[in-house]
């Protein structure tokens, strides 16, 4: 089967998704998908340029809290909003990319969460504007522009991230599988030479990073829209491990196996959490077997599952 | 005007000086090699010349432009090339999308079509679609080259091509490179231990001993230095 035709398959079926599910299951499903973005993101720095950002809740914290504060504050369009936070985003992005790529290895994971660290410190201390421990809440979805409104409902925002999710995928394929993409694998295999052949890789590095806080950046918009609140655990540490996670399980390097781990966890932590306490437990162990004996991640094992059959 | 030339280029590492005061010119389409006995600088002048080391004296200027201290991939896209002595591949991609990413640093539109003809010129079509750390030593060696040549320079840079390869697979090397350099017409700078290599290869050499030129000329003037002979040779030949 081609790409385009499995594509085309996964679009038809998520369409039809809100009408075979009962209305409470949409909302964790949205949760999901939500999160396969932000993991899809991750990927592009874990994936394809083998750095590891221990701090990408910094992309998803500010694109939620960005579009928080546009949304509450400007009363403009959602849509509008979501792309106007994307590009703070993206803009904050720039200098946090500069300055963690000049290293590489634990110190760029540690760069990276010191500047997601400070974006939570900055919660506190900016109170006024953030409304520190407790968040922003009450986000609206205003309608428009040309008076759309068919987001403001739980089935039209499925249908909001389901798009944007869908968008952000083919446009990072077209990504990895350019020039541009080239230039990144010759990074995560070989960057002295990839020097020597006449790349500024560091350039590649920086535009990468800021590419991924983009992304980032959206799924965190999509999730203030959604949720109607943005509160500081968002910028925490916690939630960088989790999409690590996420991207490590699912399979680094593919775009699709990230987001397959976050939909696993998500729904995983859905069911689980009901049941008992000990989810952390779980989905640690469920890491560490990963890392241990499939390295290769979920898509790794669906793929040698294909081969095999 | 010479391509390349070296003025009193001078490197030191602690009390070590590596490199000293070494002047060197490389003329348009003139193959030269940098030999010397271990430790007598040579990696260590590549290295300045591509500016991977900064020189603490001295300038690099090429083809009339100071290049001293520019950064590495700025060097590169000045148009010259370099393979480097412990092979430098990217390991999990095929022989092709090596030289391809070669390539599309100088010409992304064509970086196919340049890729498969480097792949010919060093005879690795067969190998194209394998994955390149599949290839044997030999080969990988073969397919740097490639790479280089891929990124059409002015200066073609070598540093021991032939360094680890069983002799078999360096007579095929050398038969390879000759051919290649007869029909590009490249200017060839060579860093080489096997002097058999050296005299089928180069039109000029440059002996360098503990950092200094000790002769610079065509290759039976060189073997004929006393000097060099001392220094190198050991008067064993």
């Amino acid at each position: 089967m081609s790409w385009r035709l499995r594509f085309a398959l996964v679009a038809g079926v998520s369409l039809l998704v809100p009408f075979a599910v009962p209305q409470y299951s949409l909302t964790v499903i949205v949760a999901a998908l939500i999160f396969s973005l932000f993991a899809m993101s991750l990927d592009l720095i874990v994936g394809y340029c083998r750095l590891y950002s221990f701090g990408h809740a910094a992309a998803y914290g500010l694109g939620a809290y960005c579009a928080a504060l546009i949304l509450t504050h400007l009363q403009l369009p959602l849509p509008i909003g979501i792309a106007l936070a994307v590009l703070v985003t993206v803009a904050i992005a720039i200098p946090i990319a500069w300055v963690c790529t000049r290293s590489t290895g634990v110190s760029f994971a540690m760069l990276t969460l010191a500047f997601a660290q400070l974006g939570y410190a900055m919660l506190f201390r900016f109170r006024d504007i953030t409304g520190g421990s407790d968040g922003v809440v009450g986000i609206p979805r205003p309608p428009g522009p040309f008076g759309i409104d068919w987001f403001q409902g739980r089935i039209g925002y499925y249908y909001l991230v389901l798009a944007c999710l869908l968008g952000s995928y083919l446009v990072c394929r077209a990504i990895v599988r350019s020039n541009f993409g080239a230039v990144l694998a010759g990074i995560r295999e070989n960057e002295a030479k990839t020097v020597s052949l006449g790349y500024n890789t560091r350039a590649y590095k920086i535009t990468t990073v800021v590419l991924s806080y983009g992304f980032g950046g959206l799924a965190g918009a999509l999730y203030a829209g959604f949720a109607g609140y943005a509160s500081p655990e968002l910028f925490f540490w916690l939630t960088s491990g989790h999409v690590l996670i996420m991207v490590v399980v699912g399979g680094a390097g593919t775009l699709i196996g990230p987001m397959l781990g976050a939909l696993f966890f998500v729904f995983l932590e859905h069911q689980l959490s009901q049941v008992t306490d000990l989810w952390p437990l779980i989905f640690g162990s469920i890491f560490i077997a990963f890392v241990m004996f499939f390295p290769q991640g979920i898509l790794g094992l669906l793929r040698r599952r294909h081969a095999a059959a | 005007m010479p391509l390349l030339e070296c003025k009193g280029l001078t490197r030191q590492f602690g009390a070590l000086v590596a490199v000293d005061a070494v002047d060197m010119q490389v003329e348009p389409g003139e193959i030269r090699a940098v030999i010397g006995p271990n430790g007598a600088g040579k990696s260590t002048l590549f290295n300045l010349i591509t500016s991977v080391l900064k020189p603490n004296a001295g300038e690099v200027v090429f083809a009339g432009e100071n290049i001293t201290g520019f950064p590495v991939y700025r060097v590169a896209q000045k148009g010259i090339a370099r393979t480097f002595q412990r092979c430098h591949i990217f390991p999990a991609l095929s022989a092709r999308e090596n030289v391809r990413l070669a390539a599309q640093a100088r010409n992304a539109r064509r970086a196919g079509a340049i890729a498969d003809e480097a792949l010919e010129h060093l005879r690795l079509t067969r190998f194209a679609d394998m994955s390149a750390d599949m290839l044997s030593h030999g080969d990988q060696r073969l397919l740097e080259v490639a790479m280089a040549i891929a990124q059409r320079p002015r200066l073609l840079m070598l540093d021991e091509p032939t360094q680890g390869l069983s002799l078999e697979e360096t007579d095929r090397a050398v038969q390879i490179l000759k051919a290649m350099l007869r029909a590009g017409n490249l200017s060839v700078l060579l860093v080489e231990h096997d002097m058999e290599v050296v005299f089928k290869l180069a039109d000029n050499i440059t002996v360098l001993h503990r950092g200094r030129v000790i002769a610079d000329g065509a290759p039976a003037a060189v073997k004929a230095n006393a000097e060099v002979r001392r220094a190198y040779l050991g008067g064993s030949e």
